[in-house]
């Protein structure tokens, strides 16, 4: 290390660290994916932290601003792009130091300690009911406990708050029983240290290459079938490139980013434009994509570029293209796979989001679909336990509507509370009494392949077997499949009072072995009615609501 | 029944009453028809042509039928039956919300009345079905019996149909939709699975789907509230229940019902080929007298 110990922080040197801790994470998302309480193919922690930061990343502004408005805009697009509960504290989190950054144009290590402590304060503002053992914990033990001394340079002062990140995170297990049971650390946590780890990288001058995949997040694969052939192009295409700028075209030296992003606007939108040490990264969502790439060839040659058409961006909202009429009531509710979102859309969802298992959309996600609903009050069903943060945070930034936000944990509490909606109450609150009315009697139940050996509730599961479990215990396991499924419902403790279970069957689930099912639970609960909805999802046999 | 009686009283398919009802009060119908596998057959209460079993397992298995009305002719020859006899006539019709069969009678009525000179056709629309309107039958015939004239008695049930009151449940909307005899805001129609509708008629005779309950269980509960809410005088009453093919779940219903609200008894009863046709197996219907029905499906904001 021959370079001089950093004690002050400029906001361009601040989101720099930021983003070599965004680089960090996301080389590490897989790991932190994999800690999961249950062995479910299903965990996504590190991807919803990773997208959630990456709104701040790409909301880069002109590296001259000062600290306070740098961080600011970094805060904003890390809170419109937060998803799942981890993502919306960490956006809380960033909110929180922009915050203690406010009106600064460099920082000190006491003066981003103070910031930091903000940051805590403010995430765990953000939850209702804060769960020690989790990233809060995390963040409050390390950053209350390491207080930069006089002088200490900020490469130091981090070394020390990444090793009290670490003892913190090693030690949830100890605060949290599902962790202790499950053999893993908090998922959020780590993403947490994989950040700061980050950071204390770039202040040893260790600088993370922005890795190819990186590149193409939020390019997943898309559903194609949502495009219709004879579709009219109706969001233009997300294009993003890097360029060489080169001099026998531009002045590299004296770049005029300004004038560069001024002729950008006339050819799109939400536009992020950065000029550093010889390259131009551009994102622009464009109805003429091939003029954006006419006019950047004419500063230099391409690194990389792609191009998205948004109408089949996997995130983008299934949805009527035409603006709607103002309504009274609209639901807008997030849906796995197709079949589901058809389905939803079929019993009164005005937008369905498709957020996918691990893919959850962001803040700015619901807030479009607020938008197209256009409706007095709008209702949202997050049907899932991961978003319900999301969207509380998505209902507060939404100023045009009455936003309820219905605490739905699952498809299956979803799905129970739109089939009772009944839009032709008097008011906003007669419409979710009926809605809510049976959720505290649903139960939702999933079958699934177990990821890992593991010991739960008595079981022993090898990987692969069929698990049956509801929200919180693994009840049955197997290889068979359909007796999973019906000693799932068995050791249900009021499966006698049941009287409908609703089957959301999977890709890989052949219509036979519902009729078996349908059967055998008729004959054994003769009070129960069966119903069956093809889901298409992945990862799951069953989603099942027990009602 | 009287044999003094100045009128008959008539009633057609979709009465539900069953033949010893029937025998018992002196209450004659006419038949609607209906149509399964390309055959008219007449829509008999007593099941003539098909068993109850046989006819709603028909429907189970996805088999169409489509009902038609009451000819002209077995108006004409029904009703001269009893004129020539020198009885006037009280037809008590199915609501005209769910078959138009009143307005040929109302023709036919007409017509008859010039060809018996002194004579008269009353034409009553029930504004209801099934036993509703049978419970209106059975009150016309009480009127017979006290030696009141057609006029007085067909302004009598005119005056009381709308205490006539059904709340029914069914296993889905899919039935009455098709048929287009129900008034529901679109959010009652899907894969809606376990949710059962509640359905009232309305004060111009409509089956409106009121509420949403999920399961049949629950159901039932609901409509037993519902009776025990909306009766009047229970205890002087009989309460009726008419159901698809589905009598288990009736006498349960009928139990929670009892637990609640003291009616005189009860009668159960089978729902005839013409309202099962259009609710389809599995329903279950509650007939008493009550509050007057005021509820109108569309100012309802359906």
């Amino acid at each position: 290390m021959t370079q001089t110990p950093v004690t002050t922080l400029s906001g361009a040197q601040l989101h720099r660290l930021l983003e070599n801790g965004y680089r960090n994470l996301k080389r590490n998302l897989a790991a932190v994916d994999a800690l999961n309480v249950f062995p479910v193919p299903d965990g996504d922690t590190g991807k919803n932290m990773t997208m959630t930061l990456e709104g701040g990343v790409r909301s880069t502004q002109p590296p001259e601003q000062a600290l306070g408005e740098l961080m600011e805009h970094f805060a904003h697009g890390t809170l419109l792009s937060a998803r799942g509960n981890s993502g919306v504290i960490l956006s809380q989190f960033v909110s929180g130091l922009a915050e203690g950054l406010a009106h600064k144009t460099t920082c000190t290590p006491s003066e981003l300690h103070r910031a930091l402590l903000r940051g805590v304060e403010k995430s765990y503002e953000a939850v209702i009911h804060p769960v020690e053992g989790t990233m809060l914990t995390v963040m409050r033990e390390s950053v209350e406990a390491v207080i930069p001394n006089p002088g200490e340079s900020f490469d130091l002062y981090f070394d020390r708050l990444l090793r009290a990140m670490q003892l913190s995170l090693a030690h949830t297990p100890e605060l949290l029983d599902v962790l202790k049971q499950a053999g893993v650390v908090d998922s959020g946590g780590a993403g947490m240290v994989y950040i700061f780890e980050g950071m204390l990288m770039g202040l040893q001058d260790n600088w993370l290459e922005a890795d190819a995949s990186a590149e193409t997040e939020g390019f997943s694969p898309v559903a194609i079938t949502t495009l219709d052939p004879n579709n009219l192009l109706q969001f233009g295409y997300c294009t993003e490139f890097i360029l060489q700028l080169q001099p026998t075209k531009t002045d590299v030296v004296h770049f005029d980013l300004r004038s560069v992003i001024s002729r950008l606007e006339e050819l799109g939108e939400s536009i992020v434009a950065v000029a550093d040490k010889g390259l131009l990264k551009v994102h622009i969502h464009s109805f003429a994509p091939e003029e954006v790439l006419a006019f950047a060839r004419t500063m230099g040659e391409f690194l990389t570029i792609k191009i998205e058409n948004m109408a089949v961006q996997h995130h983008e909202t299934i949805t009527a293209p035409e603006p709607k009429p103002r309504q009274r009531f609209a639901v807008v509710a997030t849906a796995q796979g197709l079949g589901i979102a058809q389905s939803f859309l079929e019993i009164g969802a005005a937008q369905v989001i498709d957020g996918g298992q691990t893919n959850n959309p962001s803040t700015s996600e619901f807030l479009k679909a607020f938008r197209q609903v256009n409706a007095d009050h709008i209702i949202v069903l997050p049907n899932n336990s991961n978003l319900i943060l999301t969207a509380r945070q998505a209902a507060e930034l939404y100023t045009d509507a009455d936003v309820r936000v219905l605490e739905t944990r699952s498809i299956a509490e979803g799905y129970s509370a739109l089939s009772m909606l009944e839009p032709g109450a008097d008011s906003v609150e007669e419409v979710i009494e009926s809605m809510t009315r049976y959720l505290p009697y649903v139960t939702t139940c999933y079958v699934t392949n177990a990821t890992r050996d593991a010991v739960l509730n008595g079981l022993e599961i090898r990987k692969d077997d069929f698990i049956g479990l509801t929200d919180d215990t693994v009840l049955a396991a197997g290889t068979d499949r359909r007796q999973v499924v019906l000693e799932l419902l068995a050791r249900l403790p009021d499966i006698d009072e049941k009287q409908v279970v609703t089957f959301f069957y999977g890709k890989d689930v052949a219509p036979q072995e519902l009729d078996e099912l349908e059967a055998e639970i008729t004959r054994r609960w003769p009070l129960i009615e069966v119903g069956r909805l093809e889901g298409s999802q992945e990862l799951y046999s069953y989603i099942m609501s027990v009602e | 029944m009287d044999c003094n009686r100045l009128f008959a009283v008539v009633a057609d398919s979709t009465c539900d009453l069953d033949k010893d009802l029937r025998d018992r009060y002196g209450i004659d119908y006419v038949p609607m028809n209906y149509i399964l596998q390309d055959r008219e057959y007449p829509a008999s209460l007593d099941w003539e042509y098909h068993s109850a079993r046989e006819f709603y397992d028909l429907m189970r298995r996805g088999e169409m039928i489509r009902t038609t009305q009451v000819p002209r002719q077995v108006y004409l020859d029904r009703f001269a039956r009893y004129l020539a006899q020198g009885l006037d006539v009280l037809y008590i019709s199915c609501s005209s919300a769910l078959s138009g069969s009143i307005n040929t009678a109302n023709l036919v009525g007409r017509e008859l009345e010039a060809q018996f000179p002194g004579r008269r056709v009353r034409c009553v629309d029930s504004l209801i079905s099934s036993l509703g309107q049978g419970a209106l039958c059975m009150e016309a015939c009480r009127l017979a019996d006290l030696g009141q004239d057609v006029q007085a008695a067909a302004d009598h049930i005119t005056a009381i149909r709308l205490t006539a009151n059904q709340v029914a449940t069914v296993e889905n909307l899919e039935y009455l939709r098709r048929v287009g005899r129900v008034t529901a805001s679109s959010a009652f129609f899907g894969n809606l699975f376990g949710v059962k509708p509640i359905l009232i008629s309305d004060a111009l005779g409509r089956n409106f789907a009121l509420k949403k309950i999920k399961g049949a269980l629950n159901a039932r509960r609901e409509l037993a509230a519902m009776t025990a809410r909306l009766a009047v005088r229970p205890e002087e009453q009989t309460l009726y229940i008419s159901h698809a093919d589905s009598e288990a779940a009736a006498i349960q219903l009928r139990d929670l019902i009892l637990q609640q609200a003291p009616f005189r008894d009860c009668r159960l009863g089978c729902i005839g080929p013409i309202v099962g046709a259009s609710v389809g197996p599995g329903t279950l219907a509650v007939y008493f007298f009550g509050q007057t029905v005021t509820t109108n499906a569309e100012e309802a904001g359906q």
